[in-house]
This record gives C-alpha cells, sequence and structure tokens, in this order.
C-alpha cells in the first residue's frame, strides 16, 4: 500500500445455496396416489387454478388433498406452517402455489422445501414476474433443483375463462414436472 | 485485532471508495467510508461479541452476519463505536422469526426496518427524537445506525432491488430508519418499557414499516375527538392490516409532544388509550366495493355491526412520543401485517464499557 491508497474490507457475504440436495421424480402414473395441493388465501386466480388441477387429478385417478395457507408469522403463520408438515407426510407428492408477489413467492418455495424435505416429488408454482427471485430463495434454502412451473404473470384480473385456459394449458406440464408417466 | 474479510486496495482519493462502491454494488448509492481496519477494529473494540461471531443469518439469500462483516458495514455508513451496539441489537431484532425476515425483505411491499430507541444514550448517540427526527434533525446516530442495518442487509443479506427484493417502490426509509422516543415528555411509559425493559436500559425495537403516513389538525381540542380522528385516519381501507390477519402486526402513531400531554389527561393509561384507538379504528364494510368486501366476509373480518376493524388487540397500535413542539401533527408507520416487532437491549463490551 502506497500514500496514494488505502485498504479496505470487501463488506459481502457470499449467498447461502453452494449445496444443492436432490429433487424428486414420481417415475409412475398418477393412479392411486395421493396428492396434495397447497392454496393461498390471497389469490383467487390460484384457487381457480388450483381447483381445475385437482379436478383432474381427481379425474386421472388420483386422490387429492388441498390445504389453505395466508400467514407468514404468529399463530396463523404457525398453523399454517403445520398443515403444509402434515399435508408433506400424508401425500405422496405435492403441487405448491401460488408465487405471485415477493413474499408470497418466498413462502411458496419455502413450503415446497417443506415437502421436498420429506424426500417427496414437489413442483411449486410462481408467475414470470417472479421466476428469478423464487430460483434465488429455493438456492439460498440449499434446494437448487426444486421443480418450478412458470405461470404467465398477471394472472389476478384475468376473467375466469381465461383462467381456465391457462389451467388446460399447464397441466400436462405440472404433470411431468411431478415425473407422471402415462 | 485479525480480521478475515478480504482486502481490497483502493485509491486514497475519497471519491474512490465511492465509485467502488458503485461499481461493486456495495453501497446505497450515497457516499461511503471507507472500511479501514482501523475504523473496523475500534467498533469490534466496542462489540459485545467477538469478530467471528455469527450474530445471525440475513435474507433473502441467507448471508452469514459475523460481527466482522457487520462492523465493515457500519464502518462504511460512519456507526461511531460507541453506537455499535445499537445496530447490532437492531439486526438481532430483525433475524427473529416473529419479524418475518425472509417475507419484508422480499416482499413487493415498500416495508423496512424502522428503528426506535429508547434509554439513557439517545443524546450521547445523536439519535433523533425532537424536531425532524424522522428526517431532517441530522442526528449522527440516527443517520448512521439505521444505514448501517441497511446496508448489512445489502452485503450481508443479498438485498437487492428488482432481483431479490421484489419492492414495486421501495421508501425513502430504505436508506436507514433509526429514531429514538422522547421519553421525557410522554405521559406514559416508554416503549421500551411497556415491552418489559427497564428505563435505564438502551432498547432497539424495530418495526416492520411501510411508509411514514401523515395526519395533521388544526380545527380540534378536545383529545379524545383527536384520537378518535388518528384511529378513523390509521383504518384506511388500503391498509396491509386488512389484506391480512387480524392479529398479526402493529402500527406505530408517532404523537408530537404537545398532543401527548393532551392525550395524557384523557388516557392517564397507556393501555385504555390504546383500547380507545382499537376500538375506534374501523371502516363500516360498505366502504368497500363487493370484491373486497366479500373477502373481508369470508375472513370472518366484519363483525355483528358491520364493522371491519384493523387491528384484533388494542396492543396493535403503539403510540410513542417524538417530534417537535409545533404541536398539529402525528404520523403513523403503517404495517407490513405479517410482521411482529422485535425489541432487543443493546449490550456493549463489557471489558471497555463506559456508558
Amino acid at each position: 500500500m502506497s500514500a496514494d491508497t488505502v485498504m479496505v474490507r470487501r463488506p459481502t457475504a457470499k449467498p447461502a445455496g453452494e449445496v444443492s440436495v436432490p429433487s424428486f421424480v414420481l417415475e409412475r402414473p398418477i393412479t392411486g396416489l395421493t396428492i396434495g395441493i397447497r392454496a393461498d388465501r390471497a389469490w383467487r386466480s390460484w384457487q381457480l387454478i388450483s381447483e381445475i388441477w385437482s379436478e383432474y387429478l381427481r379425474r386421472d385417478g388420483a386422490e387429492t388433498i388441498a390445504v389453505e395457507t395466508g400467514a407468514q408469522m404468529g399463530r396463523p403463520g404457525s398453523d399454517d406452517r403445520k398443515q403444509i408438515e402434515e399435508l408433506a407426510s400424508i401425500t405422496d407428492c405435492a403441487i405448491v402455489g401460488l408465487g405471485t408477489c415477493g413474499s408470497c413467492t418466498t413462502f411458496t418455495i419455502k413450503d415446497a422445501v417443506t415437502v421436498e424435505d420429506h424426500e417427496k416429488p414437489v413442483v411449486a408454482i410462481v408467475c414470470e414476474e417472479f421466476i428469478v427471485h423464487g430460483r434465488n430463495v429455493a438456492t439460498h434454502l440449499g434446494h437448487g433443483a426444486l421443480k418450478i412451473l412458470v405461470l404467465p404473470y398477471p394472472l389476478e384480473a384475468l376473467p375466469a375463462d381465461e383462467l381456465r385456459a391457462i389451467a388446460d394449458d399447464y397441466y400436462p406440464q405440472v404433470l411431468a414436472l411431478l415425473g407422471a408417466t402415462a | 485485532m485479525t480480521l478475515s474479510a478480504d482486502r481490497v486496495e483502493i485509491p486514497a482519493d475519497p471519491r474512490a471508495q465511492y465509485e467502488l462502491s458503485l461499481t461493486e454494488h456495495w453501497g446505497d448509492g450515497v457516499p461511503l467510508l471507507p472500511a479501514t481496519d482501523d475504523a473496523i477494529d475500534a467498533l469490534l473494540a466496542a462489540s459485545p461479541y467477538p469478530a467471528d461471531h455469527v450474530l445471525c443469518v440475513l435474507p433473502p439469500c441467507n448471508g452469514v452476519a459475523t460481527v466482522e462483516l457487520i462492523a465493515i458495514n457500519a464502518a462504511m455508513a460512519g456507526v461511531e463505536p460507541a453506537a455499535f451496539g445499537v445496530a447490532i441489537a437492531a439486526l438481532e431484532a430483525v433475524s427473529e422469526p416473529e419479524w418475518n425476515p425472509f417475507g419484508l425483505t422480499t416482499t413487493t411491499s415498500s416495508v423496512f426496518p424502522m428503528l426506535i430507541v429508547n434509554g439513557p444514550s439517545r443524546d450521547d448517540l445523536g439519535i433523533d427524537y425532537r424536531a425532524s427526527c424522522m428526517g431532517g434533525a441530522a442526528g449522527r446516530g440516527t443517520m448512521t445506525i439505521g444505514r448501517a442495518v441497511s446496508l448489512c442487509l445489502r452485503n450481508i443479506g443479498g438485498q437487492r432491488a428488482g432481483e431479490t427484493t421484489k419492492s414495486v417502490f421501495g421508501q425513502p426509509a430504505r436508506l436507514g430508519f433509526c429514531i429514538g422516543e422522547w421519553e421525557e415528555r410522554s405521559p406514559w411509559p416508554s416503549l421500551a418499557e411497556r415491552r418489559g425493559f427497564r428505563a435505564d436500559q438502551d432498547v432497539v425495537t424495530v418495526h416492520g414499516g411501510k411508509g411514514t403516513f401523515p395526519m395533521a389538525d388544526i380545527h380540534n381540542d378536545d383529545p379524545r375527538d383527536l384520537l378518535y380522528l388518528i384511529a378513523k385516519s390509521i383504518a384506511y381501507p388500503l391498509a396491509n392490516m386488512y389484506l391480512g390477519n387480524p392479529e398479526n402486526g402493529e402500527v406505530v402513531v408517532a404523537i408530537n409532544p404537545m398532543w401527548a400531554e393532551r392525550f395524557g389527561r384523557a388516557f392517564p393509561s397507556v393501555d385504555r388509550l390504546q383500547e380507545f384507538l382499537r376500538d375506534n379504528a374501523w371502516q363500516p364494510i360498505e366502504l368497500w366495493p363487493e370484491g373486497n368486501a366479500a373477502m373481508l366476509r369470508s375472513r370472518g373480518r366484519v363483525d355483528a355491526g358491520g364493522r371491519v376493524h384493523l387491528v384484533e388487540r388494542p396492543d396493535q397500535i403503539v403510540p410513542i412520543v417524538c417530534g417537535g413542539l409545533g404541536s398539529l401533527h402525528a404520523i403513523a408507520l403503517p404495517s407490513f401485517g405479517e410482521s411482529h416487532m422485535q425489541s432487543r437491549a443493546v449490550l456493549a463490551n463489557p471489558a471497555t464499557q463506559e456508558r
């Protein structure tokens, strides 16, 4: 160091997530399986899409169990996380949504990670605007391989017939990401 | 003291540090001081913890916040050693799960940590609680401690606008927000005392605040009327607390000392004051269009009289006393909702404790 220079220290930390756990796939048809669906009180669009998918899953021979979350902390948040833990333990795989805001994407990913921690296939559902954030959260939680299905953005304020069309279009993709075979 | 963070050699010209902060994304756009070993060592000497102590993991990227890294960021913000413990305590509070750090650092909302300091060191540390305390008073503690917390979230937590934090607008407090309470002019126990601390302790309370919501009146001399209007004002129909769970979150109401004196005569007990505010902080369900009203009804938010209360409990409306003696104004710090404020006592290094 000369008189014309000064030494300073780097203020940044390395982000977590260098190591990632594996994700899981079904590698079998969904017939006879129990599939968990996590809805969210905040998003009417996702309530409709997840209900349509639930109907299609039952049509295709699976049972579905739906839970609805709506809190991030406090007693309601604690109750929601218990619900997700229970869902992860009693189902064969799960579909978890919806990431269409910052914190709700965070909690969508966190709840999907809970399912993956049970070594079960799971797909997190995140809208396009929030996909980079969603992948960041998954990576920093050590679940960089988490399966995420990207839905169009925005979904809110779309008419019901357009949401039904989106549900139809993306249903095969959610099955594919779960690893369901014909 | 042995430091472990990477060393970077830069030109001594003070503008070089600023340029480096911009190119390396270490900063918030405002010039920074160089984090030299001398500056960092001075902070660490005042720390209650050793340099390699892991204080917490900061979201959104789960960066490991060692005391050394916190000191580096505090040095860049210009925190003086005597105030370093406040920044440490604030980060401990921010990392509490019930503050919901993951949610609050990633949300589309403008919410950010707002620090409220109580205790005997407010003046020594330059923490503003009198005129223009929320911006403009220029106290060193106010302007540096909040910014140090902000830099830690940015540099250790990895918070980056539009990338890891989805805040649509942000807010000025994202450069740092730290005020004191004018305890000596409050007719009630201080915020820290109400939260279980002693009056002789320095305490920082961190609130997840969405911004500063101003209120004013020049027409009413009746304290109950004025409090009624404050209650109605904070229960604005698009408040976050109407979106989520009524039992989560707090709204801070900053009351100027002149109004506090009037309110204190009408409500010698702060508990009764909070009950009055809670009982009047509601709007009629008819105020909302049907889409919103249906959601509020489905969540059980509407009582038998058709009222939609902002919060479930009186303790969720939190009065503090601060601001100038010009009266006429109050400021609410609205809540994100899904967050409970957290308080921590400020610790000093026992070997060097002077305060």
